[in-house]
């Protein structure tokens, strides 16, 4: 009989020790993960966050950007003309110079001296200019060399 | 207590033992369980922080928009100081 109460007793200690024991194992972890979630809501705000300036910010470079290569063969097109207009007009200036120069004595019966030549228009160093917007597609015409 | 009794009795402690290894194994489970959830969520969050991360220097993005911007306008003017100069070289 006693040996019975005692085995009774150690089966209901060990039920609820054990019981206890798992709860707060489980209570401990479960608190720990609800910590790492509420980190991971946090993150996922920030990266939110982050993410709102993306569309209109890219929006708007690729609109003002498509702007901007739109226009720039207009600018290139007009300075190639500007060149080719100073260029011709100086030839003209210095073929009637030259024949101005050989035409008769100055007043003292000396040769008029003859006028220096007209410098011609500034060129850039790197050549005539062209469009790019093939390049920057990675297209290369076959009439054109590569680079 | 009659031997009928004391079989019960002798029936139910047995059972009763039964009853505590069998809590003890699904709690077990549990506990594995919830500790590969505890791991995957640490995952989870290491993730998310490289994400966000990778994500910080989106603020720069208005900048770049703003120096576009700037840009159109420095070409603008550029156009205009062309256009006066082809309009006097052609004149």
């Amino acid at each position: 009989m006693t040996v019975l109460v005692i085995l009774t007793v150690i089966d209901i200690v060990l039920l609820i020790a054990g019981l206890a024991v798992y709860l707060f194992w489980v209570g401990t972890l479960l608190t720990r993960i609800a910590g790492n979630l509420e980190e991971c809501a946090e993150i996922v705000g920030t990266i939110v966050s982050h993410a709102k300036l993306i569309g209109p910010g890219v929006g708007h470079i690729n609109e003002t950007g498509g702007v901007v290569a739109g226009a720039l063969p207009l600018l290139y097109g007009m300075a190639e003309e500007i060149v080719a207009d100073v260029a011709a007009s100086a030839a003209g200036a210095a073929a009637s110079g030259g024949a101005a120069a050989s035409g008769g004595p100055g007043a003292d019966g000396q040769p008029a001296p003859a006028e220096p030549a007209a410098p011609g228009p500034a060129r850039p160093a790197s050549g005539t200019r062209r469009s790019r917007l093939l390049q920057t597609v990675g297209y290369t015409p076959a009439s054109r060399p590569p680079g | 207590m009659n031997g009928t009794e004391h079989t019960l009795w002798v029936v139910a402690i047995i059972v009763g033992f039964v009853v505590v290894l069998a809590v003890a194994a699904l709690l077990t489970v549990l506990i594995v369980l919830v500790k590969n959830i505890d791991r995957r969520v640490v995952t989870v969050r290491d993730t998310l922080k490289a994400a966000a991360a990778n994500t910080a220097d989106t603020a720069l993005i208005p900048q770049v928009a703003a120096g576009v911007e700037a840009v159109l306008a420095e070409g603008l003017q550029h156009h205009l100081f062309l256009g006066r100069v082809l309009g006097k070289v052609k004149s």
